[in-house]
């Protein structure tokens, strides 16, 4: 990468940096995968989801617990891993008393857009145009979300951009007059169901009250626990993306690309690129052998010549296509070694080692549905599995005021996630009696009839059978963040007293800074044969959305209290 | 239908039907406890888990009439001696915890509550202590400096309310107790030498029925015909993320709601009282905003370091409370074998409870005093509350 490195400092040490890379990215290239320790087991843990749901990056950044993949490197930031921070107790003030608006200062608008992926831009961009006022939060620095994450600051004067046309819609979208505040993430609302409460990096916290909220927040990654998952070494496939793109950082030397779904094959190629060998891309299903579904891809031409140009890209590097073959066990001393893949071959299964440094794995994406959850909105049971809020097809939910779209409805990919957009835009528009207002045309909603049986032909062809989670051994780590074991969850599931919630509480699993995130489904897996749900809900959308600074949560009053009266942050050391 | 006979029901498997199906399967009675979804679930695993020993802070933000201190504090005390030994009983591991706990004034007005209530304890025979801001940052420097006073109780502690209910359960079922989750009771009617008790799936014929139902007591108790009033309301609790081990002591505040201890994962645990929405005998208890920035701006004045960690989860339950804030223990009146067992503070005082619940039942004087505590004074008003759909059966 061309231009001038910047310096920051990691625990006490000054190390070089690119400008635009992700706090993740520059320690990664520095060699820096083990970031903390869990509390817990006291294993070495490295980031894993890439994405700010897994808290496994989360270090101190200028004695703050940040998540190194949320933040961009800046010169002189000062970042502490793995350790207490102890600063002298400072007396507080005794002024102030319960606000009537801690949460404030309340911004009012026609429309909060909730996400600034694809759906969120779209949509924003839609409904400007038809005369609303639109507030779009983004949790992230920038906007783009996942699909349109843009390369930043030195990365892109180097490279360029890597999906133009992302940095032309958020353009568009500025330009139309779109209230647009990214680094503000929502992590709850005002029990009116329109107000919600906001923060941003430095802990301001705001709110704003609107007369419809669009939530398109998206997905996060599907991982499925197995032996050793919890190695440093082990990513998601987005997260080497995320490296290999807007990072130019290669997650490891010699890799294998795992799991389900057509997302490997981008993920493989993009690897390649930056020059990480890619030792076999190993799928669950076999999705490219020819079938019946298979064919049906024909009815798809746009997508089916996407996927020929991946394929012939990685038949040129000569990377195989393991097909029907299953992640069987990680291991490695500290950090991942080996890798053990299994495949059914004449009756029984035949295991196969791998010496790699890096195991990118998924199967697929879930909707993040916490803030619709949060909202009131129903979920049901979509294809999959997953939850998914009820909709009337134009993205209206069970909550009045409250419209979902993109990923958040339903996992349907970026195309389908444009046309949801404008087809929700056109019903709030309608709905609230915006000037502009006018049916989502023809087009738009063919277009999205479309996409969804390309979902739905998608969810055919790549499903994820609850074996995968059930049949792990009994020492398998199903939640990260507490330790907690497939053994502990079936001993508690099996009393028949308890249903997923009720394992949760004895067992902890689930209650750790991601707050079940990457663990919930494969707890309801391993409990819901022994004791079904009472309550479906994997994880209850409530605030705080995701763990939030208590000076955030305390809002207007921590003015009151003194500026400086820390003691402990992050981790114990 | 199946017609099944048991020497007692228990209905709720909370902690107070879990407790008392212990103590009674442990005096070789064959219980069953009812309980219409998973154990546990609603206030008894929503609670702080604080094992209350001195004089209780008397109103809980919102709370319209004050609880009667005084009242409780020998039920306490007796509760106390009980929990002592609770792990070796139950044979669990409950991370019960006796760290001490301080309860703070930031006034003078206060201050003076607490030198009144250190003397309202030594007529019990609790020994506290009240120390001076210093003496009391000296025990635990991260008070702040706000701290005028603190009253000082060693027997403060903690248990987690996560174990403790299961460990009970366990107990009782290793001693023949049946527990039977997903099983709501739908109909309760008298009959010769007792009562008939139906589910779904099985109705019971028991000479003695215990109504531990928490925020669903009334529903309960309306089911038999008994008009039964109580007062349920939800709170909510706030937990930080994980540090480094940094307090043991519980610490409360006399003249605010305020509850703060750190448990044995590392994680700080909040509450204070402080009310949820509404209470929601339906689904769950959504939290409120505003008692999130109330009960954290208070706890994070007297003990400052709470400012900089992160907030991980809050949530809400119920609490079963009742119109004159005082528990309810006892069998009602004209319902011979009809026992009713809640109110505030039930997650201290269920060893207790359990315990005077298998004395009464087996006819003898209880070991505490609650002639005053009984149902007879909830009861008399017009059965309400009920589900007349769920008592057709």
């Amino acid at each position: 990468v061309r231009g001038t490195e910047i310096k920051i400092f990691v625990d006490g040490a000054e190390v070089s940096a690119v400008d635009g890379q992700s706090l993740a990215g520059a320690l990664h290239s520095t060699g820096r995968r083990v970031l903390r320790r869990n509390l817990v087991t006291g294993e070495p843990r490295a980031p894993f989801c890439g994405m700010g749901v897994c808290f496994e990056c989360e270090v101190l950044v200028d004695g703050v617990a940040s998540r190194a993949c949320m933040v961009h490197v800046r010169p002189g930031m000062a970042v502490t891993t793995r350790s207490a921070v102890q600063r002298p107790v400072v007396a507080p003030s005794t002024e102030g008393s319960l606000a009537e608006d801690p949460y404030g200062p309340t911004l009012h608008c026609d429309v909060a857009v909730v996400g600034g992926g694809p759906a969120g831009l779209y949509a924003a961009l839609r409904l400007a145009g038809s005369g609303a006022r639109v507030v779009l939060l983004e949790e992230a620095e920038a906007l783009g979300g996942q699909y349109f994450k843009r390369r930043q600051g030195q990365v892109l004067a180097t490279y360029g951009e890597h999906r133009p046309e992302g940095g032309d819609l958020i353009a568009a979208v500025r330009a139309a007059g779109v209230h647009c505040r990214p680094g503000n993430a929502v992590w709850g609302a005002e029990p009116d169901g329109r107000t919600l409460l906001t923060y941003d990096r430095s802990g301001r916290t705001r709110s704003v009250t609107a007369r419809a909220i669009l939530v398109a927040t998206g997905a996060y990654e599907r991982s499925l626990p197995f032996p050793g998952w919890q190695l440093p070494g082990v990513v998601t496939p987005g997260y080497a993306l995320h490296l290999a793109t807007c990072d130019r950082v290669p997650v490891g030397r010699r890799a294998i690309v795992a799991g389900s779904g057509p997302f490997l094959l981008p993920v493989s190629c993009a690897l390649l690129e930056v020059g990480v060998d890619v030792v076999a891309v190993a799928e669950l299903h076999r999705p490219y052998a020819p079938s019946l579904a298979g064919l049906r891809t024909m009815r798809h031409p746009a997508r089916l010549r996407e996927f020929l140009t991946y394929r012939a890209y990685l038949a040129r590097h000569r990377v195989p296509l393991l097909q029907g073959c299953r992640v069987g066990s990680a291991s490695g001393a500290g950090a991942l070694e080996w890798v053990r893949l299994a495949r059914a071959r004449d009756g029984g299964v035949v295991e196969r080692d791998f010496e790699v440094d890096t195991l990118a794995v998924g199967y697929g994406f879930r909707p993040a549905v916490e803030l619709a959850g949060l909202l009131g909105v129903e979920c049901v049971a979509g294809p999959g599995g997953d939850l998914v809020p009820r909709t009337d097809g134009a993205g209206r939910t069970s909550t009045g005021h409250v419209y979902v779209a993109g990923e958040a409805a339903g996992i349907a990919g970026v195309h389908a996630a444009r046309a949801r957009a404008e087809v929700a835009a056109a019903a709030i528009a309608a709905d609230l009696g915006l000037p502009g207002a006018g049916p989502a045309s023809v087009a738009s909603r063919r277009r999205a009839r479309r996409h969804e049986r390309f979902a739905a032909l998608t969810t055919r062809l790549y499903p994820v059978p609850d074996s995968l989670v059930t049949g792990v051994p009994d020492a398998t780590l199903i939640c990260r963040c507490e330790g907690v074991t497939a053994g502990q969850i079936r001993a508690a599931a099996g009393t028949g007293l308890q249903d997923r919630n009720g394992v949760k509480g004895v067992t902890r699993a689930g209650m750790g800074p991601c707050q079940g995130r990457e663990c919930a489904p494969a707890v309801a897996a391993l409990t819901d044969p022994a004791s079904p749900a009472v309550d479906p809900t994997p994880f209850s959308g409530r605030m705080p959305i995701k763990p939030v600074p208590m000076r955030v949560a305390l809002g207007a009053l921590a003015d009151t209290l003194s500026p400086d009266s820390s003691l402990v942050d992050g981790d114990w050391s | 239908l199946s017609r099944r006979t048991a020497d007692a029901v228990v209905i709720g498997a909370g902690i107070l039907g879990a407790a008392t199906a212990y103590e009674l399967a442990d005096a070789g009675r064959r219980v069953v406890v009812l309980e219409r979804h998973v154990p546990n679930r609603e206030g008894s695993g929503t609670t702080a888990g604080n094992l209350h020993i001195q004089a209780i802070h008397t109103r809980r933000p919102g709370q319209p009439i004050p609880a009667d201190s005084r009242r409780f504090l020998p039920l306490q005390l007796a509760a106390s001696r009980l929990w002592s030994d609770l792990e070796a009983r139950l044979d669990a591991d409950l991370e019960l915890r006796r760290g001490g706990g301080f309860m703070v004034a930031e006034t003078p007005e206060q201050v003076q509550e607490l030198t009144d209530k250190n003397k309202m304890e030594a007529e019990f025979d609790l020994s506290t202590e009240v120390l001076d801001g210093d003496q009391a940052r000296a025990e635990l420097p991260l008070l702040s400096n706000t701290v005028l006073a603190a009253s000082w109780c060693d027997l403060d502690g903690y248990a987690n309310p996560l174990l403790v209910t299961p460990a009970y359960l366990a107990a009782a079922r290793r001693r023949g107790a049946a527990v039977h989750g997903f099983s709501p009771v739908t109909t309760i009617a008298r009959d010769a030498g007792g009562w008939l008790v139906g589910t779904p799936q099985t109705t019971w014929h028991t000479p003695t029925v215990i109504n531990t139902a928490g925020p669903w007591i009334s529903q309960v108790a309306a089911l038999a015909g008994i008009g039964l009033e109580m007062n349920p309301v939800a709170i909510q609790m706030h937990v930080t993320t994980r540090i480094r081990p940094v307090m043991r002591h519980l610490v409360q505040h006399i003249g605010e709601g305020l509850s703060v201890k750190q448990v044995s994962a590392g994680h700080v645990l909040i509450g204070g009282g402080w009310p949820a929405q509404r209470l929601d005998l339906v689904g769950r208890s959504a939290p409120s905003p505003r008692s999130v920035a109330g009960n954290l701006w208070r706890a994070a004045r007297i003990l400052p370091f709470l400012a900089d960690l992160h907030l991980l989860r809050v949530w809400a339950g119920p609490l079963a409370a009742t119109p004159d804030e005082l528990p309810v223990i006892g069998e009602v009146p004209g319902a011979p074998g009809f026992f009713v067992a809640g109110g505030t503070y039930a997650f201290t005082l269920a060893p207790l409870w359990s315990v005077v619940l298998r004395g009464l039942i087996a006819g003898r004087e209880p070991g505490v005093r609650i002639d005053d505590l009984g149902p007879d004074r909830l009861c008399g008003r017009p059965v309400t509350g009920g589900h007349p759909e769920e008592r057709q059966g």
